[in-house]
């Protein structure tokens, strides 16, 4: 039980990897408050995370015994992100820890000139200004405890660059530069804030992951042409699997890291070694 | 007569802690639903839903509940919190937790009735409010608590089950003060009692000084009596604090979701008066151990209490007979596996390894080297001459020779002629030992005519002289069957009073000292031990047997050698010695002469003994040497119990942990710790340390009061036990903490002070190799004049009496920092190796100037009218933590250079006039110093 006692905040909760890292916290004895937007946008291509999704990801997290708030919030909207942060401290007195979770991958599939305005700001507003809006919310509280761990799920995107996806990658190199910031202005109170790169994760039906398929959409390829290239690209020849990245960030935010803050760890099957 | 005490205080819960802040400032209450639930709204209140996907009675929902019931409030957040649990059997649980400061128990109690069945009015919640604020301040602490610093914050509890039905309040009070008088020698009985109603006005202190002639009935009363009385001056923060509360079926009450001292007592009384209690404590400041310890105490003691009332309190038991009896086993180590020795002889066993290997090296001093059987023989001859000179068995012999081989001789050859050795160091004083020879008897003494002082009708002898009696006569030494319970040999002592007594030791003690220790430091034929201590120090009763009772070789270190550390480590490298014993002062001397030699040490096992070892000073030893290959042995001894009592292994993580433990008791020795009563105490109560089994002397010489006064028989069945007069604590897992010597303790302006504490903290700074701490009176005997002078040796020239002060300020509380710091160049210890504070020079480096004289005039003293005068005096009061007056000298008080440094920075800090430190120096009377800052600057 790594995590008993502490109160978890997670963004993009309602499946995917949100939904790993809540369901695998909730296992190590984490109480958790889970975030999602529950409705779709204008300008991103495919559906988000749903409140029924939401409202699944809190009974897998209850069956382990959680107790879990789940709260509807838009990560674009500052108001929300406090809102949000607020309930979760009536609710539960504290927080511990924080996990940056959502975020989109498209509109994407397009060279730098073709991206339009609304879509570069959609993008850097969700991806890395929304992890700094609840980093914003959550901080004061975490600095008055002297303890937390903010976990941004960035990418191998924030590493290297991936053709066609400007945008996505600006905001996950952004998001990286965020973390090193943020842990420098936090490390004196022992607020640790750490950047967690996955390579390319398989779509697990259990968590409902869409990111591969709409990576293989913008790029306008088929889903299992998109895996295979991947498979091959990276060096452990195998797709990543959502409790890779959930086992991490379990570490991230147990206190057997806890001197580790400003890094970025990466689990990429050796994708980025090369 | 008893003295009852009340006072409130502010329960510091310490700077820096918001999370146990936010738990300590919280209670909470459960209660289970009644049937359906249909909850009621409350203004103010959001209640939060919560489906438990299982029934209400499996352990998920269990920790569900826990969880919640013992979860805090946000500081920021409104001051109640509900949840409603609802589990998958259609039960739920409403959790409410609250911030006490906002709704008492009673109002949590009415707001569930509300929620859950609308009875009531609506209850008033009030707004949010400020952010909580939270007395920071030192928390209280335990001295018996014996936690674990990583844990704190960390709450444990355990139940406290009464078999007297219905006691009263002030009974389960006065249970509680009792059990803390008798854990802190009487010294503190001080309860914080918590009232659950008025949770803001922080806890009344009570506090009744018990007196054994009080019966338990009168004490009781003591404690019940004066509700309401004027709190007199506010005293300190009590470790202990007792909540007393009601017991509803189907509710909990929890009156601290974190305790909010290192123990917190909640007596729950049930409608039908039948109480039971629960002791919530904090792991940081209480082993879970000595938790239950104490909750077992309280319940026995509250039951005889209610049980007895014409009982007076001396009658009253901490803890019942099987307890006891228990808590004596946790310290006795039952003899080692191995031949039983008991009946033998120190000189019979070493004829034993003498057969065994005659050709040997047993004795090497300087070029002169003596094989077991060349020693034996001499030792014969030299015992034939002492029966020529008229010595008869059990005959008392003085002994007054440098160490030598022939040492050696002489002590073995006074065994084998079935007499008693009197070790004499011939550099004391003669007029020791002459007292020496009269006080034991002595008609023979050998040593050197030349040196040792003429007494009438005693004989002094030469060794050689002895050897050359003995050639004169053919007879063989008539055997003598070996008497075991035979007196040995007679150390005197000196003790901290009073004139040197004299101890005598049976061979059997040696030999079990040889049969506790043999197969644990597989001490043989291959070790090399050096001969380093006088022998009239009982530490050379183990170099010298230790290792001729083993098979080992005995290197002499002549005087000379042991005087200088340098010498003495090249013997060391150069003998290839692999057993060495020192006093922790002349070992911390060779670890510097370590790191600066570095040459390659055969030694693998190095003992302590003489003095309290502060594990702080082996940090450059482990540095260099791993503890693998050499075992470091921090033995507590004592010459009444044959030299030592408990074996410590230290290793780095001992030095990590700044460990104090001396270690259990060696196999067929046992420890205990009393009070002043002889009443065996519990793991971690501090107390006299007793000690019993196979070592124990026959007591003192010519001396039978003394003896029956410090050897007495153990009512615990343990056969014959000596007060050892050292204080200790028993741990729970029965090793021992020395905590110094009982008459060490002095107390300066009523706080108990330890100078081996002031000592270790000295130490622990990195570049004092040396310390020495002690206690003077301006004013011989007259306390209030009692000072700390402190005495350091160090590594170089560049370390300031600043810098010391600064790093012993971090850890010392003021009372016990030191007023004087004086260097010296080596720290001077006495021929036993132990620190010789009389040797010490008087203070040179005072810290505080002179005080300067009072005015004479003291009409010139400040009309108190005057605010300034007022706020000035006031903060004195608070930095002196005394009454001032206008004409009192800041000095006098107790102020020290530190102080003035907090006085100056509170006034500035309260926007009075900043003063130069010099100035303060100027004008260090109070009403000079009003006048000063009033504008008249001096």
């Amino acid at each position: 039980m790594q995590l008993k006692g502490k109160t978890a905040v997670i963004t993009g909760a309602a499946r995917g990897l949100g939904r790993a890292c809540a369901t695998r916290f909730a296992e190590e004895g984490a109480d958790l408050v889970l975030l999602d937007i529950g409705q779709d946008l204008d300008g991103v291509p495919y559906p988000l995370g749903s409140g029924g999704q939401l409202e699944h990801t809190v009974d897998l997290c209850r069956a382990h015994g959680a107790a879990v708030l789940a709260v509807t919030a838009d990560v674009r909207r500052s108001a929300e992100c406090e809102t949000a942060i607020g309930q979760a401290l009536d609710r539960f007195g504290s927080v511990q820890v924080l996990v940056n979770g959502a975020g989109i991958a498209a509109p994407s599939g397009k060279a730098v000139h073709e991206i339009t305005e609304d879509e570069w700001d959609l993008m850097i507003d969700t991806d890395l200004s929304g992890a700094w809006r609840m980093t914003k919310a959550v901080s004061a509280h975490m600095v008055a405890r002297n303890e937390g761990s903010i976990i941004n799920v960035a990418s191998t995107a924030g590493l290297v660059g991936y053709r066609h996806f400007a945008g996505y990658v600006a905001a996950k190199h952004g998001l990286i530069g965020l973390t090193k910031a943020a842990a420098l202005d936090y490390a004196p109170h022992r607020v640790r804030v750490n950047a967690l790169c996955p390579g390319s994760v398989r779509d697990d039906p259990l968590v409902e992951g869409r990111m591969l398929a709409e990576i293989a959409r913008s790029l306008d390829v088929a889903v299992e042409e998109h895996e295979q290239i991947f498979v091959q690209a990276q060096p452990m020849n195998r797709l990543i699997e959502p409790e890779d990245i959930a086992g991490a960030a379990l570490w991230l935010a147990g206190d057997d890291s806890r001197q580790v803050t400003g890094s970025t760890i990466t689990v990429d099957g050796g994708f980025t070694a090369r | 007569m008893a003295t009852a005490v009340r006072y409130r205080v502010a329960v510091p819960v310490g700077p820096g802690r918001l999370p146990a802040a936010q738990a300590r400032s919280c209670h909470s209450l459960t209660v289970r639903a009644r049937g359906p639930v249909a909850p009621a709204t409350v203004a103010g209140v959001h209640l939060w839903h919560e489906p438990v996907p299982t029934a209400s009675d499996t352990p998920l929902a269990l920790a569900r509940r826990e969880a919640e019931a013992g979860r805090p409030l946000s500081p920021s957040g409104p001051p109640v919190r509900a949840v409603l649990l609802r589990y998958a059997d259609g039960q739920s649980d409403l959790v409410l937790v609250a911030r006490r400061a906002a709704l008492n128990e009673e109002e949590l109690r009415r707001l569930a009735a509300f929620l859950l069945e609308g009875t009531g009015l609506e209850p008033r919640i009030p707004a949010p409010g400020a952010r909580p604020t939270y007395p920071a301040g030192a928390r209280p602490e335990a001295e018996w608590g014996l936690g674990d610093p990583s844990r704190a914050g960390l709450a444990g509890t355990v139940a406290v089950e009464l078999k007297e039905p219905e006691p009263s309040d002030a009974t389960l009070l006065a249970a509680v003060g009792l059990v803390l008088a008798r854990y802190s020698a009487g010294e503190c009985t001080a309860v914080a009692v918590f009232d659950m109603a008025s949770a803001d006005a922080g806890p009344l202190v009570r506090s009744v000084a018990p007196d054994g002639t009080l019966t338990a009935d009168a004490y009781v009363a003591e404690w019940a009596a004066g509700d309401g009385d004027e709190v007199t001056a506010p005293g300190p923060v009590p470790a202990v604090g007792v909540v007393f509360g009601e017991l509803h079926p189907g509710a909990d009450h929890r009156p601290f979701l974190a305790p909010a001292l290192p123990l917190v007592l909640h007596w729950r009384r049930a409608a039908d008066g039948t109480t039971d209690g629960v002791l919530a404590y904090d792991e940081g400041d209480v082993a879970p151990e000595i938790a239950r310890g104490f909750a077992a105490h309280v319940a026995h003691v509250a039951d005889q209490l209610t049980a007895g009332q014409d009982r007076t309190l001396a009658d009253i038991d901490l803890m019942s007979a099987s307890d006891a009896l228990a808590i004596v086993a946790s310290g006795v180590t039952p003899p080692a596996a191995g031949p039983d020795t008991s009946h033998r002889t120190v000189h019979g066993l070493f004829e034993d390894t003498a057969r065994r290997q005659p050709d040997a090296v047993a004795v090497v001093d300087g070029d002169t080297t003596l094989t077991y059987a060349q020693l034996d023989e001499r030792a014969d001859r030299l015992a034939r001459g002492l029966r020529v000179l008229g010595a008869t068995p059990g005959d008392l012999v003085g002994v007054a020779l440098d160490r030598t081989a022939e040492l050696i001789v002489t002590l073995l050859g006074v065994l084998k002629a079935g007499c008693v050795y009197v070790p004499m160091d011939i550099r004391y004083p003669e007029e020791r030992l002459r007292y020496t020879v009269g006080n034991a008897g002595t008609r023979i003494v050998i040593g050197s005519a030349d040196t040792f002082p003429a007494i009438e009708d005693v004989r002094v002898a030469a060794p050689a002289d002895l050897i050359a009696l003995a050639a004169r006569t053919s007879d063989e030494l008539p055997p003598l069957a070996e008497n075991a319970a035979a007196a040995a040999y007679v150390i005197y002592t000196s003790g901290s009073t009073g004139r040197p007594k004299g101890v005598a030791v049976p061979h059997r003690n040696v030999a079990a000292l040889i049969a506790a220790t043999r197969e644990d430091f597989a001490l043989g034929d291959t070790d090399v031990w050096t001969f380093f201590h006088s022998s009239a120090f009982d530490f050379s009763v183990w170099e010298i047997w230790g290792c001729l009772l083993t098979g080992g070789e005995l290197v002499v270190v002549p005087y000379w050698v042991t005087r200088d550390t340098e010498l003495f480590y090249e013997l060391l490298v150069d003998r290839g010695v692999t057993v060495l014993n020192q006093t922790p002062s002349a070992f911390a001397q060779l670890i510097e002469a370590d790191g600066r030699l570095r040459s390659p040490l055969a030694l693998r096992l190095v003992v302590f003994g003489g003095e309290p070892l502060d594990v702080g000073m082996l940090t450059p030893w482990f540095a260099r040497h791993s503890h693998t290959r050499v075992r470091l042995s921090n033995m507590f001894g004592i010459t009444e119990t044959t030299v030592h009592v408990t074996e410590q292994t230290v290793t780095p993580a001992d030095v990590a942990v700044k460990g104090r433990s001396v270690g259990r008791a060696m196999p067929g020795w046992s420890v205990s710790v009393r009070d002043t009563e002889g009443r065996v105490l519990p793991p971690g109560a501090p107390g006299e340390i007793y000690v019993g089994g196979t070592g124990v002397a026959q007591g003192y010489l010519h001396q039978p009061e003394l003896t029956s006064e410090r050897f007495i028989e153990d009512p615990y069945g343990g056969g014959r036990v000596y007060r050892s007069g050292d204080r200790g604590r028993l741990r729970p897992d029965g090793r021992l903490d020395h905590l110094g010597r009982l008459d060490n303790q002095v107390k300066i302006r009523g706080h108990r002070i330890e100078l081996d504490e002031i000592r270790n903290v000295l130490l622990s700074h990195p570049e004092v190799t040396g310390a020495a701490v002690v206690l003077r009176q301006e004013t011989p005997g007259d306390n209030a004049t009692a000072r700390i002078d402190a005495y350091v040796a160090l590594s170089g020239p560049g370390v300031a009496a600043a810098d010391l002060l600064s790093h012993a300020s971090g850890v010392l509380p003021d009372y016990m920092m030191p007023a004087t710091l004086t260097p010296v160049e080596a720290i001077p210890l006495t021929i036993n190796g132990k620190v010789d504070t009389a040797a010490l020079p008087a203070p040179t480096a005072r810290e505080t100037p002179a005080p300067a004289a009072r005015p004479a005039d003291t009409s010139e003293t400040p009309a108190p009218a005057d605010p300034l005068a007022a706020d000035i005096l006031a903060l004195w009061s608070q930095v002196l933590g005394t009454d001032v007056g206008p004409g009192d000298n800041f000095f006098e008080l107790g102020g020290n250079s530190l102080l003035v440094i907090r006085l100056l920075r509170e006034m500035r800090d309260r926007g009075l006039p900043r003063v130069a430190t010099q100035d303060f120096y100027r004008n260090s009377v109070a009403a000079q110093f009003i006048q000063f800052v009033g504008g008249g600057k001096g």
